[in-house]
């Protein structure tokens, strides 16, 4: 699509917003160590690298449908092997319309077989509002990301995170809205450990201060890989989170989730599965959740169009409310 | 006897009397959203279920051939 170089996937119509190139995620089931320049070990003391404390959880939401409401439109062109482009319009009656540009620039540097540096990527919308994201690969272990977001001619958010890569771990530190004349800020540090092959262990500190105000949070998780299941937990002040995605066959996939907020009070489980049939072109998700919401989604490629169809629906039976969605995407 | 009789009618009737009683109070401790330690209890047990459950489908095949009846 961009050329043999690029390996990022472009949005779906469900969700249009630029997302990061899938080379820069978590590899969960991490591809064996390439034979060459590094010294041969006893493959009992090789622990992986579990990856990026965010993505413990991230298997199973990708199973999740993602709602779309209103009428979605999403036109991608690629204009090199480098620069992609992609306009995205939204028509909705329950929320407010808009049409986002997007771009997405990827360099030429190689940090692994499916990730490529530095990327930039970001979309304004009609407003003037701006999300935008710079990642680089500054060496071989440390990778950093500077994120911005705007609503018209206001910062909204401004973040900067750098991550190093060990052997057998991973530890990060990201800096949230710094503000040296406010005195306030974010700062959260991240710190995962391969105790086994399957087993990796850490925590997350996040320290936020206010004119006036700090406070210090930190939680615990925990993430199991099988051969064709990963279970998650997180332990923290703020709740429990718990995750467990099955590879049920090639198919099929499953998803269950529990979320606990003690300090909202508040207690959720959500069942998705997704389905694949790659013979029909066809993806389909679906979601069952303790709060009485269902909602599926379908999406299509309509070959040999460049064309992919979307349906969606959700209904929450506790009130009452029922929303649909309708999404083409134009490759 | 008349007194027998009644009391032998009530036990008969009281017994699916109580099973509509226990499925009520089953549904409003299932369903009451007011108790955090219910909920949690309740989301716990439905986690465990859609746990067994995903473990325990495989061998889906949406593309295999219909049996022949």
């Amino acid at each position: 699509m961009m050329g043999s170089v690029l390996a990022a996937p472009p949005p779906s119509a469900a969700s249009p917003a630029p997302l990061l190139p899938r080379g820069f995620g978590l590899l969960l089931f991490p591809p064996p160590p390439a034979t060459g320049s590094r010294p041969q070990r006893e493959a009992k003391n090789v622990l992986p690298n579990p990856g990026e404390f965010e993505q413990c959880h991230q298997k199973c939401k990708e199973v999740f449908p993602t709602q779309v409401n209103g009428v979605r439109l999403v036109l991608n062109k690629t204009l090199s092997k480098h620069f992609q482009v992609n306009h995205s319009l939204h028509l909705s009656s329950t929320e407010d319309s808009s049409y986002k540009f997007g771009t997405m620039f990827v360099g030429s540097g190689q940090a692994g077989p499916a990730e490529f540096y530095p990327v930039l990527v970001g979309d304004v919308d009609g407003s003037g509002s701006l999300n935008a994201q710079v990642i680089h690969q500054v060496t071989d272990r440390i990778r950093s990301k500077v994120a911005f977001q705007t609503h018209q001619q206001t910062f909204v958010t401004w973040k900067a995170d750098a991550e190093f890569r060990g052997e057998d771990f991973t530890a990060a530190v990201a800096f949230t809205n710094p503000d040296v004349l406010d005195d306030s800020g974010v700062v959260i540090t991240h710190y995962l450990q391969s105790v086994t092959p399957t087993l990796a262990m850490g925590g997350q500190l996040v320290y936020q201060r206010r004119p006036g105000d700090e406070a210090t949070f930190m939680s615990l998780v925990g993430r199991y890989t099988g051969s064709n299941f990963v279970g998650a937990l997180t332990l923290g002040w703020a709740g429990v989170q718990a995750s467990y995605y099955h590879r049920a066959s090639d198919q099929l996939q499953l998803g269950v989730e529990l979320e606990a907020g003690s300090f909202w009070e508040d207690s959720s489980v959500t069942f998705g599965y997704q389905l694949d049939v790659p013979k029909a072109n066809l993806q389909f998700k679906g979601v069952i959740s303790s709060n009485w919401v269902v909602g599926a989604t379908l999406e299509k490629k309509l070959l040999p169009l460049p064309l992919s169809l979307v349906l969606c629906s959700f209904l929450n039976h506790q009130k009452n409310k029922f929303h649909c969605g309708f999404g083409v995407m134009i490759r | 006897m008349a007194n027998l009789t009644m009391s032998g009618s009530n036990a008969k009737g009281s017994f699916p009397s109580r099973v509509s009683e226990w499925i009520s109070s089953t549904y409003r401790f299932a369903t009451d959203r007011n108790d955090f330690r219910r909920n949690l209890l309740v989301n716990l047990g439905l986690f465990a279920a859609g746990v067994w459950v995903a473990r325990n489908l495989s061998d889906f095949d949406l593309m295999s051939p219909q049996p022949v009846t």
